[in-house]
């Protein structure tokens, strides 16, 4: 195939390279952009710039921030008395997203996975415990996915938490709102039996 | 259970291939390279999804092509059951039973159950003890539902554990990140102790009567199981081993490293077996794997005879075929070079039979 800009061509490969997305979405994109206004497209190529330039991570709670202290960390109608333990800062947004949880959060970036070669010195974990035992939380609650790795990085916390002091908790795991029984898958289900709760009005 | 239809997609050598199968004996011949093997195979996939001789995918898809699809239309009963596996060269296999896709792959395995008779087998004698855990976990996860969960959890567990213990390169390391990746895997190691040890309790009867009737009972055949955790259980195996495990950097005791051992009469079968014996306890291996699935799951499994006579003297592929047509078996799918060969042997009255020929590329001939 023969391209008329090679302009074009990077700007379809560097697109490409977003997850989800292949060289045909990437070229619509490129179409779109092309036929925006200077400015505004501009404007997009500095937001992204500043991704990289301005963004620096909370010095608290190791989230993404624009500046050192992060607007959750800095604002005094959280709840400081209760720690969310979550792998990325996207976990966080959608815990966030829910309204439920009023307290601050600590991000870990990422979780122990010695397969893929990351092991505890390879997370903000000093940090985290370093934090617990200094601010005194009454609850730690460790929000992580349902995998292996989540598992173990639970497990790992638990185990180095366990006399801070703090209540240590974890995110509970079942049926889906919404969900019917009989589609559910086994392991599931039986997590959910085993870890019934009492009934609350 | 039987397979009505098959349809192949992209499937090692064929492109597209449809097949209709009888209940009772189905005889596929060809040439050498025709594909005769892959069609055996595909009828394993569906069961198993995966490859009964090739653990990759890739090298399954016809040369050329970026992905493969099988599709099965099995009888069970009264019901029609549809299973459609979609492999592509990138991303996910899906699969699909009545046109729901299943959420995990793991989840179809134990629907379906197969027995396959393959000329590389003869491994399962000589090869190292890998081959004899495969065997016994294609068996299992096949008819509990429960062993696969536990193998995953296992093999996830000891992953983690064998690559941390290459990353400390003999040196020391946090106890409790030990404890952490070590707390999975110590349920599913003692689960997977017990299931296999009763798998053996139930099994080995099976083998035993099977290896007498192939032999006329000429010699006694018998299976032993080895395992570290016949002594202890497994939280005590690691902690005694771990400090071994970080100089050797690798975990050296658990399931992962179980054996059968093979004996007849007393004596290990791989130093005392005479060519032919190794033959038969193969087959008897195979035998009683029929007879465990018909009793865990109720309903006869597939057979799959590869390429019989390629390994097996004649008489000996002759005495099988005899079994195979005198009813206990429920469907049958065989190949052989020679179509002839197939069809003498497989003459019983009122046994349904249905012959298949393919071309040297695998295009159906009849």
């Amino acid at each position: 195939m023969e391209s008329s800009s090679r302009i074009v061509d990077d700007a379809i490969q560097a697109l490409a390279s977003f997850p989800g997305v292949g060289r045909r979405t990437a070229l619509r994109m490129v179409v779109h952009l092309l036929r925006r206004p200077e400015p505004e497209v501009l404007q997009m190529a500095q937001a992204l710039e500043r991704l990289k330039k301005d963004l620096c991570l909370c010095r608290e709670c190791g989230n993404v921030s624009d500046q050192e202290l992060c607007p959750i960390c800095m604002n005094p109608s959280r709840n400081r008395k209760e720690l969310c333990v979550v792998a990325d800062f996207s976990d966080q947004m959608a815990i966030e997203a829910t309204s439920q949880f009023r307290g601050i959060y600590h991000i870990l970036g990422g979780l122990i996975a010695p397969v893929d070669g990351i092991g505890p010195d390879e997370l903000n974990i000093a940090s985290l415990l370093h934090r617990v035992q200094k601010e005194h939380f009454e609850e730690v609650i460790l929000a992580f996915n349902a995998t292996a790795e989540g598992d173990t990085t639970m497990f790992y916390l638990a185990r180095k938490l366990r006399d801070t002091g703090a209540r240590i908790t974890n995110i509970s795991r079942g049926i889906s709102v919404g969900a019917e029984l009989e589609y559910a898958d086994e392991a599931t289900l039986g997590r959910s039996i085993l870890n019934r709760t009492e009934y609350s009005f | 259970m039987e397979l009505l239809r098959l349809h192949l997609l992209n499937y090692r050598n064929h492109e597209v291939l449809t097949l209709e199968f009888c209940p009772g004996v189905n005889g596929i011949s060809g040439p050498n390279g025709a594909g005769k093997t892959g069609i055996l195979d595909a009828v394993h996939y569906l069961a198993n999804c995966k490859s009964y001789f090739n653990g990759m995918d890739a090298p399954l898809m016809r040369h050329g092509s970026d992905f493969f699809t099988l599709r099965g239309i099995y009888t069970t009963g009264s019901k029609e059951e549809e299973i459609v596996i979609h492999v592509p060269a990138q991303g996910k296999k899906t699969i699909k039973r009545n046109g729901k896709a299943y959420e995990r792959v793991m989840d179809h395995i134990g629907l379906l159950q197969t027995v396959m008779i393959a000329p590389n087998d003869i491994e399962l004698v000589w090869g190292g003890s890998e081959e004899r855990r495969r065997f016994i976990d294609l068996t299992l996860s096949q008819a509990l539902r429960e062993y696969l969960e536990e193998l995953v959890q296992y093999k996830q567990g000891l992953d983690q554990r064998n690559a941390l213990l290459k990353a400390l390169k003999g040196k020391p390391s946090d106890p409790v990140l030990f404890e952490a990746i070590e707390h999975r895997m110590v349920p599913a190691g003692n689960k997977i102790y017990q299931l296999r040890k009763d798998f053996f309790t139930q099994f080995t009867p099976y083998f035993e009567s099977a290896y007498e009737r192939i032999s006329n009972g000429m010699e006694h055949a018998s299976l032993h199981y080895v395992s570290d955790l016949e002594s202890k259980e497994m939280q005590e195996l690691l902690d005694e081993h771990r400090a071994k495990d970080v100089v050797m950097e690798r975990s050296t005791r658990g399931p992962h490293r179980d054996d059968v051992l093979f004996t007849l009469n007393g004596h290990p079968l791989k130093r005392y077996g005479s060519q032919g014996q190794i033959k038969s306890f193969v087959l008897a291996l195979k035998a009683a794997q029929f007879n465990y699935f018909v009793q865990q799951k109720g309903q006869k499994p597939i057979l799959l005879l590869d390429d019989i006579y390629e390994k097996i003297d004649e008489d000996r592929a002759q005495a099988l075929m005899q079994l195979v047509s005198s009813g206990d078996f429920g469907q049958i799918l065989i190949t052989d070079t020679h179509a002839e060969r197939v069809k003498q042997h497989v003459n019983a009255p009122g046994l349904k039979t249905r012959f298949f020929t393919l071309d040297r590329n695998g295009n159906m001939l009849t």
